[in-house]
């Protein structure tokens, strides 16, 4: 039995669909809006707009691609679904980050967890940040009108292995824990969210916002990237961009963009990336800095019994117990979760080669493993990375200080702690110099005393936010808090790239619920000025 | 020193192939391009330490899991962005020059010439170094053989995995 693909169907029923590969001449394109990014922000924002019966543009620099070509198989996920084919890195090579590039953003291979903004983040950024009227109250209706859009549920059938060791884990310590709410509609629970879903029951960007924008007649341009905002004095006149070829590699044919109001994004790293190549003003230097990845550590454990990783929802548990242990600017806290467990991604998330790597490999399917995205952003001496220009693209530059280094010493014992209680019979922090522990004893000695640097240590990211902060005052924001550019009047922010710190959660749902409170404001003030 | 720096100053006035290929080729390699693009010849070398293992023991078996590596080496390589071609080209271009090698490794002998353990201490004193420059070779490398390996259907029957069928 064929899954229906929705694009596919789309595409045929009429959709406005530009795919930039094919343009061989410049071209002007005109809308009421234009939006550059079709992920959690620019998705939210297309359907709102569109709505509200203003015209828009989506551009994306990715290609359109949809379940009929999501296979379940990494090596074309990949490159066709992520930045850099997953391979993106800090400058010194000492992060690696996966952030989605194609329709749909990071929400088309994002694991699906939904969590509301921790209460916490937002008194901090209302108290310590300038940004005003973003409470837990205030976003509660907006919460629920997208937890509504997107079938925000809690998961209802029992969590994978995987899962279910971090569960029992918390169960056996007393420790937080929580079944996580997922954007799924009729989900087959196979665990293939981060490779696209080939059945469409993720409700990402790809298959809600953006077809009912385009549905509504919205333009979707992919395979276009956004190079340049032309603008003068207030105001934004154009956005300059290249066409890319199938490579995703500028061909030479620019396409320009014109619009009443132009609503940045492209996400964490790509809008402030924009922003500096365009020389926005910026007289006090924010714009790339204060860059947060929720920088998470590894833990695998192997168990006699099966896990199987990759097979069922990827996460459906995880515990807060140690995000903030001492409020949100004492020492760095971290969530716990449990990622997917596939071929490519567990082989160079570890450590070694030869026989020790293949005896690790050959034990997959008892293989768990534990994550702990530290939550940085609220500490004095955590002030995250800086987007900086290159020739060819851009670095992000983020130092792992000692305030990092001692909450991944601390996150490595709690993960240990925890796969021990839930059954471990061998603990593998994933940094080098540290061999299986076969107890929680010999690991809490060998944690306390193991050497953990940059490039010695594994860490990750899937969490892309700040460097373009939100807030009243200029001199710490860009944007005020309902997105809008403190410098040009028809200029708006709508992604991750606007939070002022990390989120101590991941943040899909928090981009959605901000992001459809900003681009309601501004839909009711462009049709109110028509 | 800046890795970019170091490098570059590395590669001037080198230009000899020290791989020895003159010496020496394994007969299975494929290696038909004029100009080995891809480093084909240097990677087969490096594949049966780095995945030693995990590569099939039937030699056929083994043969054809290298070179399916190799052509997935080949395809991740094209995807890098800019950047990271050029850096790991320099790396690549660094260990088939003889200078390089011995600014890498501390001998000028070919790799072609290195035995399998030789092979590994060269690979442990990168992953041991202090020197950044030498972890981020070894990982780099590292990370992109295991990723093309792994990334092959064909080479999952030892991990007891397969994708589920949902379509049947």
């Amino acid at each position: 039995m064929a899954i229906p693909d929705p694009i596919v169907e789309g595409l045929a029923s009429g959709w406005h669909h530009i795919d930039g590969s094919h343009l061989d001449a410049p071209t002007t394109l005109e809308a009421d809006v234009v939006i550059v990014g079709s992920g959690a922000g620019g998705g939210v924002a297309a359907e709102i707009l569109t709505q509200a019966g203003l015209s828009v543009i989506i551009i994306e620099a990715g290609p359109l691609k949809s379940s009929e070509s999501f296979n379940m198989e990494e090596r074309r996920a990949y490159p066709n679904l992520y930045q850099q084919a997953a391979s993106m890195k800090t400058k010194d090579k000492a992060i690696g980050i996966f952030q989605g590039r194609a329709v749909g953003g990071s929400t088309t291979i994002n694991w699906t967890t939904s969590i509301r903004t921790p209460d916490e983040a937002l008194r901090f950024w209302g108290a310590e940040k300038s940004v005003s009227g973003l409470t837990s109250d205030i976003l509660a209706p907006w919460f629920e009108r997208m937890e509504r859009r997107l079938n925000i549920t809690e998961w209802s059938i029992e969590p994978n292995n995987n899962n279910l060791a971090l569960k029992r884990g918390c169960e056996a310590l007393g420790w937080q824990h929580t079944v996580i709410k997922r954007n799924v509609a009729g989900c087959w629970n196979t665990g293939y969210c981060g490779m696209g879903c080939p059945v469409n029951a993720k409700q990402s960007m790809l298959v809600t916002t953006i077809p009912a924008a385009l549905s509504q007649g919205a333009t979707l341009v992919s395979r276009v990237k956004v190079t340049k905002i032309e603008h003068h004095k207030q105001q934004v006149f154009a956005l300059k961009a290249q066409v890319l070829n199938d490579s995703l590699m500028p061909t030479g044919v620019e396409v320009l963009f014109k619009a009443k109001h132009y609503i940045l994004s492209a996400g964490a790293i790509h809008t402030p990336t924009l922003m500096l190549r365009s020389k926005l003003p910026d007289p006090y230097q924010l714009i790339g800095k204060r860059t947060f990845l929720h920088p998470t550590l590894l833990s695998g454990a192997v168990f006699n019994d099966a896990i199987n990783g990759h097979s069922g929802a990827p996460q459906s548990i995880y515990s807060d117990q140690f995000v903030w242990p001492n409020g949100a600017s004492g020492e760095l806290g971290y969530k716990l979760e449990v990622p997917p467990i596939h071929p490519v991604l567990i082989a160079s998330k570890t450590l070694g080669y030869g026989q020790s790597h293949a005896q690790l490999m050959a034990q997959f399917n008892q293989l768990q493993v534990t994550i702990a995205l530290v939550r940085d952003g609220y500490h004095n001496d955590s002030q995250g990375g800086q987007v900086q220009l290159t020739d060819n693209g851009f670095n992000l530059d983020y130092p792992l200080n000692d305030v990092f280094w001692g909450a991944a010493r601390r996150a490595f014992a709690s993960m240990a702690e925890l796969q021990f209680a839930a059954g471990a019979k061998q603990v593998l922090p994933m940094s080098e110099g540290v061999g299986p522990l076969s107890s929680w004893a010999e690991a809490k000695q060998a944690i306390a005393e193991m050497t953990l640097a940059p490039l010695k240590t594994i860490v990750a990211s899937a969490h892309v936010m700040g460097g373009c902060p939100m807030g009243e005052d200029p001199a710490m924001a860009m944007v005020n808090s309902q997105g809008q550019s403190h410098y040009f009047d028809n200029l708006s922010v709508m992604d991750g790239s606007i939070f002022p710190t990390s989120l101590g959660a991941n943040p899909q749902l928090s981009i959605y619920a901000i992001t459809a409170k900003n681009a309601t404001a501004l839909a009711q003030r462009l049709t109110s000025a028509q | 020193m800046k890795r970019r720096t170091f490098l570059a100053t590395a590669l001037v006035g080198t230009g000899a192939l020290a791989l020895g290929v003159t010496l020496y080729r394994p007969p299975y390699v494929r290696v038909n391009k004029a100009l080995d693009r891809h480093h084909r010849l240097l990677f087969s070398l490096l594949l049966p330490v780095v995945l030693d293992g995990a590569l099939p023991q039937t030699e056929s078996l083994r043969i054809a899991a290298q070179n399916r590596t190799l052509d997935a080496i080949s395809d991740t390589m094209v995807l890098l962005p800019l950047d990271a071609q050029a850096e790991l080209e320099q790396l690549l271009n660094l260990l088939e020059s003889r200078l390089g090698m011995l600014l890498l490794t501390g001998s000028m002998t070919p790799l072609l010439l290195r035995s399998p353990a030789q092979l590994i201490a060269m690979l442990e004193n990168w992953r041991n170094s202090y020197l950044d420059m030498m972890v981020i070779a070894y990982q780099g490398l590292r990370e992109l053989i295991m990723a093309s390996y792994y990334a092959c259907p064909e080479h999952w029957p030892r991990l007891h995995y397969q994708k589920p069928a949902l379509f049947g």
